[in-house]
């Protein structure tokens, strides 16, 4: 297949990289021209802007930072709709609002473009297996055109439902991850400042009911003191933002996660944004009085 | 000085009527004709656009509701920003956004147009009585200038810096109170709870530390049982949404007011939004199994 693929950063390299792998014929994007060398040199062409990527192309692949970068590449000047033909599936796999998603979509369908919101979780570790969790959301036929570049990229693929409804459950996942972070550093902070060896601990609670990916693999980093991003807490922090809109315009309570976002605005602001999101425990240590 | 003025709600309808009062000639435009008439019969001059009340006046004040409605005012076609003349000023009283506030400021001043964020503390009796709290961000000159004005509607004026900061203070404003109601709401489900006359304990802390206006204000409301607005709890639920948005703008941890904007959400989904905020014990009490007696 034709697919054409903007934003090639950490995670969306080596997604690209795969479908180059798995036999498609790849153009690509990037807002800095350096980041598209490594995808030269692997066989892959440039494009001008997304407008000709798309021109192209059977299917775009968008993987950028937040909802206005989404707007840009997509409906700005030179963007995916000004250079797509009728019947292009277009893929956002970045993580944005649902609403956004959704205006989105029925922005591209006024010029004949299918969009599918396809958000991810895996974290470069899966985005470079290729075996990232790809939540779908859009129609079930631009679902079939894309799903062949989904399984190079990814294993478990779900199409959630409608426009919208593939954020909805990336939503939840940063729900889920973004607490679950917090909660095993906090565990760990806990058994070390107790004296009792927080490795001794997580294997201990690994054969129980708290085990969890984040407590096996979160919590190891956390004891090599491994911070190097991996997923960046101002990412994490964005997330939680999304997940916390979302709570606003709905009326829901979500006492645990706006404890868990407040955390993460703390990290930000004290200029752990650019470490690994389990440098929350860096936090946790310093607000214990430790070094941190 | 002629003056202008936009917003005819619980608010904005009797400081308008303290400005008519003194001597004013004031243009009035309401998206609803009806809401202004009030307005109209104490004397104010109609308008049929906020422009045409731009090109009336040299001060205009808008007491609106959200950021949408006063970027809507000030620039959509037809707008305040169409019938200004060079060294007009515009004095917003709505409650906002800070970084919304700035960037109104800056597109005004490009065609010779100050703006004052001046949101107000102390409710609809606040300014029927003409005794409300006003947090101005903006030019110390300009506020000189509006001075004797905010004079015939509030007590405290006070400059508290640059564009935005007024709303800045407005929203530490809601911090505080909001979270207090939320925990006077809290005591006096713990006293009720346990057995305890919420009333007598409501009377017992109001002689100690505890003591707040809130805890006499919205504690009897509570105690009475009488949850008609006062101030329309989705009210503080939109300037939640603010707050919050700048905590996360700034990288700031508030972790009490993210616990507050909850039950705020959750008093929202219960249908309460126009009830007053002491409703939030009512969102405490729903999430209790009903006990005999309830």
């Amino acid at each position: 297949m034709r697919i054409g693929f903007i934003g090639l950063g950490i995670m969306g390299r080596p997604m690209a990289l795969n479908l180059l792998r798995g036999g498609h014929q790849l153009a690509v994007w990037a807002r800095r021209a350096e980041s598209m060398q490594p995808l030269l040199d692997a066989g892959a062409a440039t494009a001008a802007s997304p407008a000709a990527l798309a021109a192209e192309a059977e299917l775009v692949i968008s993987m950028v930072a937040d909802a206005p970068d989404v707007e840009q590449v997509m409906l700005g000047e030179n963007g995916v709709a000004s250079g797509g033909r009728a019947g292009l599936v277009a893929v956002d796999m970045s993580t944005i609002r649902p609403a956004a998603a959704r205006a989105i979509a029925s922005r591209l369908l006024a010029s004949g473009i299918d969009f599918l919101d396809a958000p991810v979780s895996g974290g470069e570790v899966g985005a470079v297996a290729a075996t990232l969790s790809i939540m779908v959301g859009g129609s079930a036929a631009a679902f079939a055109v894309a799903h062949p570049a989904f399984g190079c990229m990814g294993r478990n693929i779900v199409h959630v439902g409608d426009s919208g409804a593939g954020q909805v459950a990336k939503a939840a996942n940063q729900i889920v991850t973004g607490v679950g972070v917090l909660t095993v550093a906090e565990a760990l902070n806990f058994a070390a400042r107790s004296g009792v060896d927080p490795a001794r601990v997580r294997e201990a609670l690994l054969g129980g009911f708290a085990y969890s990916k984040i407590l096996e693999n979160h919590g190891q980093r956390m004891l090599e003191r491994n911070f190097k991003p991996g997923f960046k807490s101002w990412m994490h922090q964005k997330d939680m933002n999304i997940v916390m809109q979302s709570a606003h315009e709905l009326g829901l309570c979500l006492p645990v996660s706006a404890a868990t976002a407040q955390m993460f605005n703390a990290m930000v602001g004290s200029g752990l944004g650019e470490e690994d999101s389990i440098a929350i425990l860096k936090l946790l240590e310093r607000l214990s009085g430790g070094e941190g | 000085m002629r003056l202008g003025f936009i917003g005819c709600g619980v608010m904005g309808r009797p400081m308008a009527l303290h400005l008519l009062r003194a001597g004013y000639r004031l243009a009035v435009w309401a998206r609803r004709r009806e809401a202004a008439q009030p307005l109209l019969a104490a004397g104010a001059l109609a308008c049929a656009s906020p422009a045409a009340v731009a090109g009336e006046a040299e001060v205009v004040f808008t007491v609106v509701t959200a950021d949408a409605d006063v970027e809507q005012l000030a620039f959509a076609g037809g707008g305040l920003a169409d019938g200004f003349a060079a060294g007009s000023i515009l004095v917003d009283m709505s409650t906002i956004a800070p970084q919304t506030a700035r960037s109104i400021a800056r597109r005004l001043a490009a065609q010779g147009v100050d703006l004052l964020d001046a949101p107000v503390s102390g409710g609809g009796q606040g300014a029927i009585a003409a005794s409300l709290s006003i947090m101005v961000g903006g030019k110390a000159a300009v506020l000189e200038r509006v001075r004797p004005l905010f004079e015939l509607l509030g007590r405290t004026i006070v400059h508290v810096g640059d564009h935005g900061a007024g709303q800045v203070a407005k929203a530490c404003n809601q911090m505080v109170m909001v979270a207090t109601i939320q925990a006077v709401a809290e005591a006096l489900h713990l006293s009720r709870a346990a057995g305890v006359d919420p009333e007598r304990v409501q009377q017992a802390l109001a002689g100690g530390s505890a003591g707040s206006r809130v805890l006499q204000l919205m504690g009897g409301r509570m105690v009475a049982r009488d949850f008609a607005a006062g101030v329309e709890a989705r009210l503080h639920h939109k300037d939640y949404g603010v707050l919050i948005a700048e905590a996360q703008r700034l990288g700031l941890p508030l972790p009490v007011s993210a616990q507050v904007c909850q039950q705020l959400n959750a008093l929202m989904a219960m249908g309460w939004g126009r009830c007053d905020t002491a409703t939030l014990l009512r969102v405490l009490e729903a999430g209790r199994a009903p006990q005999t007696g309830d």
